[in-house]
């Protein structure tokens, strides 16, 4: 459509208002689509805006980590199961800079909404909690992706990917995004302060994306420390990637999918509770 | 007091006078700078020591940690040092620059120029609170890694030379950083894609020897190099290089930074505008 009919149509609009002198009450169908994808696009130009910081520093950071780990260790860890070690850790680290980046992507998002106080800009509009949870969701999915994807890429540089299942990385890259960003949600609803988000942050979500098996098999821990692990969603989703790169595997792929689709569904309906409730939103 | 009364008396301010050094001004200056980092303890003290132990357990997982050795060190023991002199370094990093910043993001950097410091006094005073602060750290690091490897300095007075010189030039790169940095965005970058590869590839978690030949002569390049082998030789009593050369380097590394942070802050880089 063009400008000058669009104003033609708006001035229409306007004429049959003057006609009834009632307002109309704008209608949405089940979904308001305009709504939700403007808010989607707001999540994604966030971190778009400032990509050195959100696409170029974690990329260059596993890539760091990379090398250090490979000159340190690669002669002297030799293979993990059948893979060599490089093999074995780059999917790790793809799955490791997934999980921090959509975490904080959703977790800084609300956080600086509500410490600037324009979450009210997200509370108003005529969205349903529902399409608000999308909006944010998709954000965070989008941020994990592009950065693994970016990852996987440069890594691919120093080390050959075999991508056994290429179904398999994409499932439990976009499950693991998901995980995350409902995560994010709920850290960042929940935190006050900068403060809080840093103290989860630093002693929750990078912890459990060091220890899950990202550097190592699961099966060098000590037995409890196993039993623990497959009770740690952050295992699944590593080892899960891993699978889908290399076909080799500390669980079976289908309870890691099992895993991964329950503990979404869960985080789910929980971010959708909050949001209609208004828990920590709304006063 | 007399300062005032004749003020009271005479009715003409008098110009308060110093010595050579503003004492009473410096002090404050430091208190404000160690209260800014110990105000957010959790992330400039629990942080690191949970990110050594973290880097430690994986490291330790992933090798056969009673045959493994670095640097003709077990590697628990090379590996240590290592990340003890990371954690400084870090919290060197973001001292000063972070100040900085965040006072240019708030509008109130250009308050510094107005007090009655001198440059020296005001390099001297973020100087100041990098050491202790990064001493701190690096103490709680320390006692956070025992679990991993326990032993007692071999070197304490070296240890404690090379973590406050390694901080010191550091906590100067870091004022100029800051100086230089308009946003968040660039002190964000400088730590990314400049001091971050500097310290891993300084032999924090390898020796040199590790790296392909072709580099190694690069490698002893980096003044970060030397501060790392010098804490390893603190604590473990092995160093790749002497001490007295790695002590050379160091302190002339650092005094240049301090020439170019006290040269910035006289003619007020980025700060009287």
């Amino acid at each position: 459509m063009t400008e000058a009919t669009e104003r033609q149509v708006i001035d229409a609009d306007r004429v049959h208002r003057h006609a009834d002198m009632t307002p109309q009450v704008r209608q949405f169908g089940s979904v308001n689509w305009r709504g939700l994808w403007t808010l989607y696009h707001r999540e994604v130009k966030r971190f778009f805006k400032v990509f050195t910081q959100t696409l170029a520093a974690p990329v260059v950071t596993t890539l760091l980590f990379y090398t250090i780990f490979i000159i340190a260790l690669q002669n002297r860890v030799g293979t993990v199961g059948s893979a060599p070690f490089p093999v074995f850790l780059a999917p790790g680290l793809v799955m490791m800079t997934i999980l921090q980046n959509s975490f904080a992507n959703t977790s800084s998002s609300m956080m600086t909404s509500k410490i600037q106080g324009n979450i009210v800009d997200v509370l108003m509009p005529p969205i349903t909690p529902l399409e608000m949870l999308c909006g944010f969701l998709g954000g965070g999915i989008t941020r994990g992706i592009i950065v693994g994807l970016s990852a996987t890429l440069a890594m691919s540089f120093l080390v050959e990917f075999p991508f056994h299942n290429v179904g398999a990385i994409l499932f439990f890259a976009l499950t693991a995004s998901a995980m995350m960003a409902l995560l994010g949600m709920i850290g960042g609803i929940w935190a006050e302060k900068f403060d809080h988000m840093a103290a989860i942050t630093n002693f929750v979500v990078v912890p459990l994306s060091f220890l899950s098996g990202t550097f190592y098999s699961i099966s060098r821990l000590p037995e409890i420390w196993q039993v623990v692990a497959k009770f740690n969603p952050f295992f699944y989703a590593i080892d899960g990637l891993r699978y889908g790169f290399i076909g080799q595997g500390d669980a079976p792929f289908w309870l890691g999918a099992m895993v991964m689709i329950s503990v979404n569904l869960v985080l789910f309906l929980v971010v959708h509770r909050m949001l209609v409730t208004g828990y920590k939103l709304k006063s | 007091m007399t300062d005032r009364t004749h003020l009271l008396l005479g009715g003409r301010p008098v110009a308060r006078k110093f010595g050579l050094f503003n004492w009473l001004g410096l002090a404050t200056f430091y208190r404000r700078e160690m209260a800014r980092g110990f105000k957010i303890w959790k992330i400039t003290l629990a942080a690191p020591a949970i990110r050594a132990v973290l880097f430690a357990s994986v490291f330790g997982l992933a090798i056969d940690q009673s045959t493994v050795t670095m640097g003709g060190l077990p590697f628990m023991a090379f590996l240590v040092p290592g990340l003890i002199a990371v954690a400084a370094l870090e919290r060197s990093f973001e001292s000063a620059a972070f100040s900085i910043v965040y006072d240019k993001t708030e509008g109130i950097f250009g308050d510094l120029a107005v007090l009655p410091l001198t440059p020296g006094e005001i390099v001297l005073g973020f100087a100041g609170a990098t050491v202790t602060g990064s001493l701190m750290v690096s103490t709680v690091v320390w006692i956070a890694l025992l679990p991993f490897d326990a032993r007692w300095p071999a070197e304490p007075l070296a240890l404690v030379f090379f973590v406050a010189v390694g901080s010191l030039m550091i906590g100067l790169f870091s004022q100029i950083s800051g100086l230089w940095a308009r946003k968040w965005d660039y002190i964000n970058s400088v730590q990314t894609f400049v001091f971050l590869p500097f310290v891993f590839f300084s032999g924090v978690f390898f020796a040199l020897d590790a790296l392909p030949v072709a580099i190694q002569p690069y490698a002893r390049l980096n003044p970060v190099f030397y501060i790392v082998d010098g804490i390893r030789f603190g604590v473990s009593g092995q160093a790749e290089v002497s001490p007295w050369l790695g002590g050379g380097v160091c302190l002339g590394v650092m005094l240049f930074f301090w020439v170019v942070s006290y040269r910035l802050f006289a003619i007020g880089y980025r700060m009287k505008s």
